[in-house]
């Protein structure tokens, strides 16, 4: 019979790639040791290409010169997954919870971060779908509107998932997005029609946040804000 | 129900690896973490893996991050990692010692890891500093009701 799940919600607003990723290790680390809850930061990205664990350098189209020229990073990183882009108008979640604790091996966490997403697409009418075996993610026809890449150490999570609101969709045309090539890339607001008009970046965040907190079965959920929050934690 | 519980019991004791879904495979002769981790240790060697419920958890194994021959390891700490549906998890070592050989097989054949967790996608040998991690290791019994408790907390 398990108990009421408890998570934090730190909402960031645009954090540099860097500085995130020394923030999720420290909290890794602290949830390692039980210093913290589950917690999940909401937050975006300047412009940011990242590639994953096995280092998939050829999927990147452009040098690194050149991305700098266009005023966009580049990282390496621990996370599964291939090359991805993050920017502005995109919603990052980077849960740093223990799976351990539900019972949760990698297939089911991904697949819980895959419906999470499907689930906020549907509250715009917007029909998306999981990806295929070997392409995972979240998808509207063959057009790619979310991405997942993720690291599990000692069953703690981190790293997550992107979400399109409405990024440049130009910054994809330099990388073979996800190592898939001849897929598109698609936003919320282009799903919906460009005409549409969407509520605020700040809502979105936030039903996607619920939508997260709903499949995850997290009955008590304290937000915090954080936007002035540095890379060791602390405002 | 029961007849796939005593079959997979009776595969567990006689050492068979048994395809079976809805109850994961668990080995007599080997010692189990609770990280999800195998050691099959014969003298001063041991060999280690993933379990069948680690595989399964996981998902299809795409890639596996070996460490160098001639490194080290100690018990608990990660010594690599695999990948499956876009996550990469850590793999922690059951044992302290030398890894003396590494499963190179594994970098063509990823998804030895799914189809035979137990023998031919076995990660890395590694020779023992002593022996004086073993104890806290769980047997076969021990780790099965572990695996229950732990999914059903879900």
């Amino acid at each position: 019979m398990r108990g009421p799940r408890s998570i934090e919600i730190w909402k960031m607003g645009a954090v540099n790639y860097l500085e995130a990723l020394k923030l999720q290790e420290k909290l890794t680390s602290d949830r390692k040791t039980h210093k913290i809850k589950d917690t999940l930061l909401s937050l975006q990205h300047p412009p940011t290409f990242t590639l994953g664990k096995r280092r998939t350098v050829h999927n990147v189209l452009v040098s690194e010169a050149e991305l700098k020229a266009m005023g966009a990073e580049l990282h390496y990183t621990e996370r599964g997954g291939d090359a991805t882009f993050h920017g502005p108008r995109q919603v990052i979640l980077y849960p740093i919870i223990s799976l351990r604790d539900i019972g949760t091996g990698a297939r089911k966490y991904v697949e819980n971060l895959e419906s999470t997403m499907i689930e906020l697409a549907s509250l715009y009418g917007v029909k998306a779908r999981a990806g295929e075996t070997g392409e995972t993610g979240v998808w509207v026809g063959q057009r790619k509107i979310g991405a997942i890449g993720v690291r599990i150490s000692s069953g703690i999570t981190s790293h997550g998932l992107a979400f399109n609101i409405d990024p440049d969709l130009n910054y994809f045309k330099h990388i073979v997005p996800c190592g898939i090539p001849d897929k598109e890339v698609t936003s919320l607001q282009k799903e919906v029609g460009l005409g549409q008009k969407l509520p605020s970046e700040q809502v979105i965040h936030e039903q996607l946040v619920s939508c997260f907190t709903k499949i995850f079965g997290y009955t008590d959920v304290t937000w915090r804000d954080k936007t002035s929050v540095s890379s060791d934690g602390n405002e | 129900m029961a007849r796939s519980l005593w079959a997979t019991r009776a595969a567990s004791y006689l050492r068979i690896n048994v395809p079976c879904r809805g109850f994961a495979t668990v080995l007599k002769d080997l010692k189990y973490a609770d990280s999800h981790e195998w050691v099959r240790v014969e003298g001063e060697s041991a060999t280690v893996g993933i379990t069948d419920h680690a595989q399964d958890h996981l998902g299809e194994v795409v890639y596996v991050e070996l460490p160098e021959e001639g490194s080290k390891v100690e018990q608990g700490a990660s010594f690599g990692a695999v990948e499956s549906v876009k996550a990469t998890s850590d793999v922690n070592s059951p044992v302290s010692g030398k890894v003396v050989e590494v499963n190179k097989k594994l970098s063509d054949s990823p998804g030895l890891v799914n189809s035979s967790p137990y023998e031919d996608g076995w990660i890395i040998k590694v020779e023992l500093e002593d022996d004086s991690d073993l104890p806290c290791l769980m047997d076969p019994e021990r780790y099965t009701k572990f695996c229950e408790k732990e999914d059903a907390s879900r």
